[in-house]
C-alpha cells in the first residue's frame, strides 16, 4: 500500500519540527512529493515552490488530519462507538470550521461508498462481468469490508 | 492548466470503478489518525474505518490548495514567482480556519537546530 514516493524522502534533513520524538519524519509527514505535487497544480507554469514552503505545508496536513481526527475520536468516545468513520470526520470538518470542505465530502464520501458497495457485490458474486450490472444490490454492504481495516 | 488526476474523477462524476490511486497514501493517513485517535481518558486508539483516510486524502488536497492559493497571492504580494514558507506562513496568519496552524508555522520559522554531530 506504501507508495514509491516514500523513499524520497529520507533526506529530508529534519525540516520543521524534527523533535526527539521517537517517530520518524516518514511516518509523521505525508511524501513531499505528492505534497509538491498538488501544490504545484494551484500555481501558474512559471511559478516555483521553495523546499521548505513544501517542507511547511507538510507539516500543517499532518497537523490537519491530528486536529480533525482528535474531534472526530471525542465525538465517537462520547457516543460509545469504537470506529471512527467518514461521517465523523465530515462532521468534525464542520464542527471545526471548515465549512467549503463538507459538501464536497460528503459527496465524495457518498460516491466512494456507491462504488465500494459495486466492488463488493461484484467480488462476492462468482462471474465477474455480469455481477456488475448488479448495482445497488448491495445497498447495505458492509463496506467495513476493506483491505485496509485489517490492522484494526 | 494543469490537467485534473485520476483522483479528480470522482467529483467531476466520472466514475473510474475504482477507489484507487488517490493523491495521498492512504496508509501513512491512516498511521497518522491512529496516533491521534485516543480520545481524553481512553487506554487505546479507536478503529478507523477503511472510508476514513479516504475522506482524509481528498480533504488534505482542498487543504494543500487552499494554503498554496492564499500563499501564492502572498508571493504575489512580495513579488515573487516563488513560494516561499513565509508565504504559507502569511496565509495561515490571514485566515481565521488555519488559526490551529500558528504554532506549526511559527516553529518552521525559528532556524532549525544544529544537526547532531554523531
Amino acid at each position: 500500500m506504501e507508495s514509491p514516493d516514500e523513499k524520497q524522502h529520507e533526506d529530508c534533513g529534519g525540516g520543521g519540527g524534527g523533535s526527539g520524538s521517537g517517530i520518524k519524519e516518514q511516518d509523521r509527514l505525508l511524501p513531499i512529493a505528492n505534497v509538491g505535487r498538488i501544490m504545484k497544480q494551484i500555481l501558474p507554469p512559471n511559478g516555483k515552490i521553495s523546499k521548505e514552503a513544501k517542507e511547511t505545508m507538510q507539516e500543517c496536513v499532518s497537523e490537519f488530519i491530528s486536529f480533525v481526527t482528535g474531534e472526530a475520536s471525542e465525538k465517537c468516545h462520547k457516543e460509545k462507538r469504537k470506529t471512527v468513520n467518514g461521517d465523523d470526520i465530515c462532521w468534525a470538518l464542520n464542527a471545526l470550521g471548515f465549512d467549503d470542505y463538507v459538501e464536497p465530502m460528503r459527496r465524495y464520501l457518498q460516491k466512494y461508498r456507491e462504488m465500494e458497495g459495486d466492488r463488493v457485490a461484484s467480488s462476492s458474486s462468482s462471474s465477474s462481468a455480469a455481477a456488475r450490472d448488479q448495482t445497488g444490490a448491495a445497498g447495505a454492504a458492509p463496506f467495513a469490508f476493506h483491505p485496509m481495516d485489517r490492522n484494526n | 492548466m494543469r490537467q485534473a488526476g485520476r483522483y479528480s474523477s470522482i467529483l467531476v462524476g466520472g466514475i473510474s470503478g475504482r477507489t484507487g490511486p488517490h493523491a495521498l497514501p492512504l496508509a501513512r493517513i491512516k498511521r497518522i489518525m491512529k496516533r491521534n485517535s485516543t480520545a481524553a481518558g481512553e487506554a487505546s486508539p479507536r478503529m478507523i474505518s477503511g472510508e476514513a483516510p479516504v475522506v482524509f486524502s481528498k480533504a488534505c488536497e482542498m487543504l494543500i490548495q487552499e494554503l498554496a492559493r492564499r500563499g501564492w497571492e502572498a508571493a504575489l504580494r512580495g513579488k515573487r514567482r516563488t513560494l516561499l514558507k513565509e508565504d504559507v506562513a502569511a496565509a495561515v496568519a490571514r485566515t481565521d480556519v488555519f488559526d490551529f496552524l500558528l504554532s506549526v508555522v511559527e516553529a518552521e520559522a525559528r532556524p532549525p537546530p544544529p544537526p547532531a554531530a554523531q
